[in-house]
């Protein structure tokens, strides 16, 4: 460290001269410079603190100003949160005497590393792999990809003709056209994330299930009947899950 | 009046107290640094409970948590009661002066130790009383007749000037309930005794028996430098029954080896046991001494880790290497080999060193620990799993063939800390590393893979020193929470707790049987600790600063212990006693260390030097025996000179760690700083 180099009287300002003072009272001798600018920013944070905290004290008792008693409370309430000194001998006496009764526990041979039980080491790995499976079996879950659709208008949710799941299906097997060129009105549904959550994979399904709108379905009276193109619940047929990864490979491909 | 009182003073606030509804606590101010300890720190703090985060500190702690009624703060304060008229305490005190100037020579020295524990109890008394002018000039006439190994104490206590001041400063509620301890021979205790009884005021004489704790021994009145040399510690010195139980400092018996006779021709290493046309020569140490070492614990009297074949293999090594180890004595010197951090900026706080010497390991203030290689042999972790898969495991060499080549390096950086790693210790099979820090925890890390393993939370302060055992499996951690633990590595608790410091553990070491464990202190003084009990079987005060560098002996007999006062002091074990003062060095003393068949202390400090001292001859012709032990001390020759082989300065290296290698040459290390 460097030696303190004092800085004249006159430079100084009073503050920065009674941090000095304090210091060498303390009997410290030699410190860098900057500690008595941090001694300052702390004396003055902990000073507006403290004054702050007295003030909310002495208006939440309704008194007019602030006095000695608020300051003093504010003072016991801040030091008790932030800081704190090691627990007294006698408490410390005491836990002491508490675990030396035990005794020293036996050695088990050959029992190779001698870590404690996993859970408090830091060996599990704390990342987890994700699985990204197109080829997929029938039980499978799969990743959602979530595609927002733009300039969505929220519908009326009771349209019936999505209410089930089977409706899904009905609705996979006709012609599922391209997942460009939306004409007219889009629609954006929300389908409740029930179905989602049965067998996913990942527990991070998106509740909003983006859905293409082929005009060719909507029918005269706006009844929209929608695809679902990226469905983790897969009890489909094979037929169906074969369409789907058709469909899931354009949509790769047009992204 | 029997001056002895056997309660060790009113116990300040218990536990948890009952359904207490607020909860507060008590604080400090302060950033705790190492050396410092907390009574540098000015302190505000309430009188309720004990805080929520004392209970946290329980339960992690693993106890159950004792609920009794919770005596008040203040009910221990109070035991200052007024004791005569403040304005008189000056009179009071300048009569003792007078009456012990005037005694004879001979006891003037023993008595005038009463002057420093008086002074402050009666300041406390006038502070916490509220006579605040009086306490003021009180202390302004006297303090400066005070030792000048009290000064740094004097200047915490010239700050504690009101009540509020004293409630929440954990060092002085310590010095206020445990009682100061002196040593006096019967004959100066007689005429103390006659003179405070006759005069009519008696307030010295109340102050004498409700804090002072007077250890009486029949012998010769102690000359000024031999009391000089022992006091110094916060609560005084030790009382001469603190040292009396058993201890056993004698080593463990070696297991037998066969070790092979070879010269350097020879090729390939010989595993034990396999006999070669010459006749294999048997570790003498261990078939010599048939008979059980009366000072030698008993095998079992702590579990330790059984022996595996790789420890025997490096007992083997390290046997054949002691056989080629050099002689030391004051003719023939260890030649010093310093490793010098660059580029540490101030950063470096701890060096490790394993037996071997292939590696050392570096703990820095930016939180990261660095492991190099000393040898010419990189630094190799295992493979990945995908890697081990494709290996052959039944050839030969599938020990070589684990590790991976392609990252070896001389230098692993470990991250893992979040604060100045203060303390590193490798494990005598150089599988583990141990690192403690600012930020509470002591982490295990591997060596084989280079990666964190466990983080042992228990203290809930800095963590100032740590140390694996000489067997392994056991550690030792010293912090600012004033109490060193027990580990194992497979206990994410510790097994033991010893509590009794005065203020933080700075340094702690196992001794070479691994069945006791020395801590030093900032409150200066230096305590043994029974692992198998947690009890305190060895108090030893002296030095005059917080102590940073602690050595036991190879033959376990003798503690070597360094402090900021720059002075290395040797103690007997098993008497208790001090036997040795060396003097030279001019500031603290971080490093310590004793060849490797014990015939040199070698010492190393911020003076950037490196000491050598001929232990032989400071171990030899001791007056130690019942006599001395009774009365708690011995003359001590005033041999520092002779006891000096010589003085190594670096170029402006504090020098932090010293160790000797397995021939005896010596290396030490250091980081380099440009002033």
């Amino acid at each position: 460290m460097e030696p303190a180099k004092m800085a004249s009287p006159k430079s100084a300002p009073k503050d920065a001269q009674v941090m000095a003072q304090i210091l060498k009272d303390m009997g410290i001798t030699e410190y860098e410079p900057r500690v008595i600018n941090q001694m300052l920013e702390f004396a003055y944070r902990y000073v507006t603190t403290i004054l702050e905290d007295a003030k909310i004290y002495s208006s939440h008792a309704k008194k007019s100003s602030v006095d000695a008693d608020d300051v003093r409370l504010a003072i016991q309430c801040r030091t008790d949160q932030s800081f704190t000194s090691p627990p007294p001998r006698d408490f410390l006496l005491d836990i002491a005497r508490q675990k030396n009764q035990t005794p020293l526990p036996l050695i088990k041979p050959y029992s190779g590393p001698r870590l404690p039980p996993d859970r408090y080491c830091l060996t599990a790995p704390n990342y987890r792999l994700k699985s990204l499976q197109k080829k997929v079996s029938s039980s499978a879950g799969r990743i959602t990809v979530p595609r927002l659709s733009v300039g969505a208008v929220s519908s009326r949710p009771s349209t019936p003709t999505l209410g089930t799941p089977s409706a899904q299906t009905v609705a996979v097997s006709t012609k599922v056209g391209t997942p460009v060129s939306l004409t007219g009105q889009r629609f954006t549904v929300q389908i409740p994330s029930s179905q989602a959550a049965v067998k996913s994979a990942t527990p991070t399904t998106p509740t909003v299930q983006n859905v293409l709108i082929n005009p060719s379905l909507i029918g005269p009276k706006n009844i929209l009947i929608t695809t679902n193109m990226v469905s983790s619940q897969n009890t489909a047929n094979e037929a169906n899950a074969l369409k789907r990864k058709h469909e899931d490979d354009d949509d790769y491909d047009n992204l | 009046a029997a001056v002895a009182s056997s309660s060790p003073g009113v116990a300040a606030v218990a536990a948890v107290p009952p359904g207490k509804g607020l909860v507060s606590g008590r604080a400090s101010h302060g950033v705790a640094l190492p050396g410092c300890g907390v009574v540098s720190c000015c302190v505000f703090a309430s009188s309720f409970g004990l805080s929520y985060k004392l209970l946290l500190y329980a339960l992690a702690v693993g106890g159950a948590v004792v609920v009794e009624d919770q005596p008040d703060v203040s009910a221990v304060l109070s035991a200052y009661n007024q004791q005569g008229d403040p304005t008189l305490y000056e009179e009071y005190y300048s009569g003792l002066k007078h009456f012990i100037e005037c005694s004879l020579d001979c006891h003037r020295a023993e008595l005038s130790q009463l002057f420093y524990p008086l002074f402050v109890h009666m300041y406390l008394e006038l502070v916490y009383n509220q006579h605040e002018s009086e306490a003021k000039s009180f202390f302004e006439r006297f303090h400066g007749d005070q030792e000048c190994y009290y000064q740094d104490d004097l200047r915490v206590l010239s700050s504690l000037t009101k009540k509020e001041h004293m409630k929440g400063n954990e060092t002085m509620l310590d010095f206020r309930t445990s009682k100061f301890v002196l040593r006096i021979s019967r004959d100066s205790y007689q005429l103390l005794k006659r003179h405070l009884q006759e005069k009519q005021n008696n307030q010295i004489w109340n102050i004498v028996q409700e804090h002072l704790y007077i250890d009486i021994f029949d012998g010769m009145p102690r000359s000024k430098q031999q009391i000089d040399a022992m006091v110094g510690s916060l609560a005084g010195e030790a009382k001469r029954e603190a040292n009396k139980a058993k201890v056993f400092f004698g080593l463990l018996k070696e297991p037998e080896f066969d070790v092979p006779l070879d010269d350097e021709d020879e090729e390939g290493e010989n595993e034990e046991g396999k006999p070669k046309k010459k006749k294999p020569k048997k570790d003498s140490v261990g078939s010599k001494n048939k008979k059980q070492d009366p000072n030698a614990p008993p095998q079992n009297r702590i579990p330790l880790p059984e022996l595996k074949d790789s420890d025997k293999l490096d007992k083997v090594m390290n046997m054949k290497e002691a056989a080629r180890r050099v002689r030391l004595g004051p003719e023939c010197l260890p030649s010093i080999c310093f490793y010098t951090f660059l580029n540490a900026y101030q950063g470096l706080t701890a060096v490790d060193i394993t037996d071997d010497s292939s590696m050392i390991v570096g703990g820095f203030a930016d939180s990261t620990v660095r492991v190099w290689s000393v040898t010419p042999k990189k630094l190799r972790s295992v493979k990945t799993a995908a890697d081990l898969s494709l290996i052959d495991k039944e050839s030969d060499d599938v020990l070589e063939r684990i590790m991976d080549e392609k990252t070896a390096s001389e230098l692993k950086i470990l991250y893992g800390h979040s604060g100045p790693v203060y303390g590193t210790s490798f494990s005598p099979d150089r599988n583990y590393l141990l690192s403690c820090s600012e930020d509470g925890t002591v982490r295990l890390w591997s060596l084989q893979t280079f990666t964190c393993l466990v983080g042992y939370k228990g203290h809930n302060y800095p963590v100032w020193d740590t140390q694996f055992s000489p067997y392994g499996y056991y550690f030792v951690s010293g912090g600012h929470d004033r109490v060193a633990r027990l580990w194992a590595t497979d206990h994410y608790q510790p097994l033991r707790i010893f509590a009794g410091h005065l203020a933080d553990v700075t340094c702690t070491r196992f001794h070479p049987n691994s069945n006791y464990i020395a801590t030093g202190s900032a409150d200066r003084t230096v305590r043994l600790w029974d692992v198998l009990n947690g009890n305190c079987v060895r108090i030893f005060t002296g030095h005059k600063g917080p102590i940073h560098a602690l050595a036991f002996s190879p033959n376990g007999r003798f503690l070597a212990t360094g402090a900021t006062d720059g002075r290395v002091l040797l103690w007997d074990i098993g008497h208790g006693l001090m036997v040795g003062e060396l003097k030279g060095h001019t500031d603290t003393i971080y490093a310590l260390r004793f060849s490797r068949d014990g015939e040199i202390l070698a010492s190393g400090s911020m003076d950037n030097t490196v000491r050598l001292w001929d232990a032989v001859k400071a171990f030899e012709d001791l007056e130690t025996d019942d006599f001395t032990t009774a009365t708690g001390h011995i003359n001590l020759p005033e041999n520092s000179q002779d006891l000096l082989l010589g003085t190594y300065m670096t170029k402006s290296t504090p020098v932090v760690h010293l160790h000797f290698t397995r021939r005896n040459l010596l290396l030490a290390a250091g980081a380099y700083s440009s002033q």
